[in-house]
């Protein structure tokens, strides 16, 4: 057995990690985890003041729905996905004063940041399903059992983007500057603030292929339309995500055990 | 029998990291799956083995590659060339602090650093208390860390160590940290740990530690296993090694300060030997000691005579004036002292006879010589001289 392969995936460890992560953004704050409800509350309210009060934006697809509960319902998963990203796309840079004096698994490092932030905002997006019902917008909670696994396949996607992300940052430090705006880019890109129909139809073939789109688009579905539309692409979708986290973690382990040298 | 590392000649060469473009390279050809090679080579084909009960220390010279050995050992580097084979339950040290978290609680920090060790929930529920009773920070135990002390901190690091029960533990200078009733503590949690069959594999600059919990020693130097093998031999070659260099650093300063001598030795001799020969003695001998000084304005010079071990640690000295003697002239200008360490108490070893003139007022040193002498003899007592004694309680 070589030292390397003695790092492996340690359940206790990730576990502590992730609730290090939670705690750590609200351990001196007075609310304590009351903002990780308050947070996603109050910003909903000046996103509907904005938008229906200032903007009076109007999705034609959402009918009676409203752009609020449109925007919401598919909001909350993109802030998750794109915060995770970027926060664990620096992590291994971070804690390096760990990582060079203790040999452990590094992935779980980017690994239980992704997972931290999803569970905050989960928890948040919940807050926010709940209320937009009390203000009236009929949410399809059956289909909860349906966004779940929508919601995972976002936090695995999630996963391998930190993954290549926090390896590639180690050596070219410009990955911190660079990945913000690039997800800024891939926010309009996706049909998020408005639907997919606004695109110019030349770019809705590519757009297609956007996974962040189709999850985007299902969510809205399942918890707004109570429709399913799986086809044939679900499974497509499935695969290739699957296949991205197993490059991304070889691709991780491949340069992990070189780490020390360059942090 | 029961081999727990094994690493066969391992060399490791840093990349070199510092332009952007470098990284830029390296990260290349890492993706090309191949080494980044150029850079420092800090570690050239060491090979060692350590086996279940046969503790290793590993000493050396600040930089010569021991700590970038550990990295390697407990797989925090991959080493550039070489086999690493690591078995068992290892726990390492390199730094008792890594892994704490200054904005969490102390509990929480143990947690943390429990399992990152591999600890289970239960196991680390049920030493709980020995870790809190080792760490002994009370109260504090609820503080974030960053409100304790390096000492604290230290202490909370090592007892989470002492909960892991490893087979093989390995340690960088950690015992060099800490107040002495912590490292005493520590020494002895080593002892219980060897004495129950743990092995250890440890850095320090302490000969006396190393001998003291290790059988195995490797002296590294310059990234090369320049000795290896039983305790003893290592420690006490990388002794002389060490003497030798500050014996010679002094030797370079007293030519230094000597060149172009005003009150000259011409002559030093002991028992008639003169500087080539090496005389040896029995405890208990007579030395008589002869230095003949060349006085440029014919004043009587003072005239020093003193015996120092071979890396330069004074044993004992006199000096002409403080006893108010004054040297024989044998002709204009020749002074000479002659004086007898009769029956002398050195323990059997080598000493270097040293013999200075000075000024006629004893004030600037001109002129050294020295002669190497040794002491025959049997004795289990340890230090360099025999302190006349006797034992008050007998049973």
């Amino acid at each position: 057995m070589t030292p390397g392969k003695n790092k492996k995936i340690n359940g206790v460890f990730f576990r502590n990690l992730v609730i290090h992560q939670v705690k750590q953004d609200y351990l001196e704050n007075i609310t304590g985890f009351a903002w990780l409800i308050l947070q996603p509350l109050i910003l909903l309210a000046v996103y509907s003041f904005v938008f229906s009060t200032i903007f009076k934006a109007r999705i034609p697809e959402a009918g009676d729905i409203g752009f609020v509960p449109y925007l919401a319902v598919a909001f909350w998963p993109w802030i998750a996905f794109s915060e995770a990203v970027i926060k664990a796309s620096s992590s291994i840079t971070s804690n390096a004063a760990l990582i060079g004096k203790v040999a452990f698994a590094t992935e779980q490092i980017p690994l239980a940041t992704v997972t931290a932030t999803f569970l905050m905002h989960v928890t948040g997006y919940l807050a926010v399903l709940l209320v937009l019902q009390l203000m009236g917008t009929d949410i399809h909670w059956l289909y909860l059992s349906l966004v779940v696994p929508v919601i995972i396949l976002i936090w695995l996607f999630a996963c391998a983007i930190a993954l290549f992300a926090s390896a590639i940052q180690v050596f070219i430090r410009d990955v911190a500057q660079i990945l913000p705006p690039l997800m800024m880019f891939w926010f309009f890109t996706t049909p998020i603030l408005y639907s997919a129909s606004y695109l110019p139809a030349s770019v809705q073939g590519i757009a297609e292929w956007n996974p962040m789109a189709w999850f985007v688009a299902r969510l809205r579905e399942f918890l707004l339309l109570g429709e399913i539309n799986l086809d044939w692409k679900a499974l497509i979708i499935v695969l290739l995500i699957g296949l991205f986290c197993w490059l991304s973690i070889r691709f991780f382990r491949r340069f992990s055990g070189h780490f020390e040298d360059f942090l | 029998m029961d081999r727990l590392v094994n690493i066969e000649n391992v060399s490791k060469v840093y990349p070199r990291v510092y332009k952007p473009g470098e990284r830029l390279r390296a990260f290349g050809s890492l993706l090309l799956g191949r080494d980044p090679v150029h850079g420092a080579e800090v570690l050239d084909g060491i090979s060692l083995e350590v086996v279940r009960g046969q503790s290793l220390g590993i000493i050396g010279e600040n930089g010569a590659g021991k700590s970038t050995l550990l990295k390697v050992l407990t797989g925090v580097i991959k080493p550039s060339r070489g086999k690493v084979e690591v078995h068992g339950n290892v726990a390492a040290m390199l730094e008792l602090s890594a892994g704490f978290q200054p904005d969490f609680s102390g509990m929480d920090n143990v947690r943390m650093k429990a399992s990152l060790m591999g600890l289970s929930n239960r196991e680390l529920e049920e030493n709980l208390d020995d870790i809190l009773a080792f760490a002994d920070i009370g109260e504090y135990i609820n503080e974030p860390v960053k409100h304790y002390s390096s000492g604290m901190v230290v202490r909370l690091g090592f007892a989470v160590i002492t909960a892991c029960k490893p087979d093989l533990l390995i340690t960088d200078e950690v015992l060099a940290v800490g107040d002495e009733s912590f490292q005493k503590k520590c020494i002895s949690w080593m002892q219980k740990f060897l004495k129950q069959g743990g092995t250890l594999l440890l850095v320090s600059h302490s000969m006396y530690q190393v001998q003291k919990l290790c059988q195995k020693a490797l002296w590294v130097h310059e990234g090369k296993a320049r000795k290896y093998g039983d305790v003893f031999p290592v420690t006490q070659a990388y002794l002389a090694w060490h003497e030798k260099r500050s014996a010679r650093e002094k030797e370079a300063q007293i030519k230094a300060t000597g060149a172009g001598a005003y009150y000259r030795i011409e002559k030093f001799t002991i028992n008639g030997a003169g500087k080539d020969e090496t005389p040896e003695f029995a405890m208990g001998d007579d030395i008589e000691v002869e230095i003949q000084i060349y006085s440029p304005d014919d004043r009587p010079p003072v005239g020093v005579v003193g015996v120092v071990r071979a890396d330069g640690t004074p044993v004992y000295g006199v000096i002409s004036d403080n006893e108010g003697i004054k040297p024989l002239k044998l002709s204009d200008h020749h002074y000479r002292y002659r004086l007898r360490f009769s029956d002398i108490s050195l323990l059997p070893g080598s000493y270097n006879l040293r013999g200075h003139s000075m000024d006629p007022e004893g004030v600037r040193l001109f002129d050294t010589a020295e002669m190497v002498f040794s002491v025959a003899g049997n004795t289990k007592e340890v230090g360099y001289i025999r302190l006349p004694h006797e034992w008050l309680d007998q049973d």
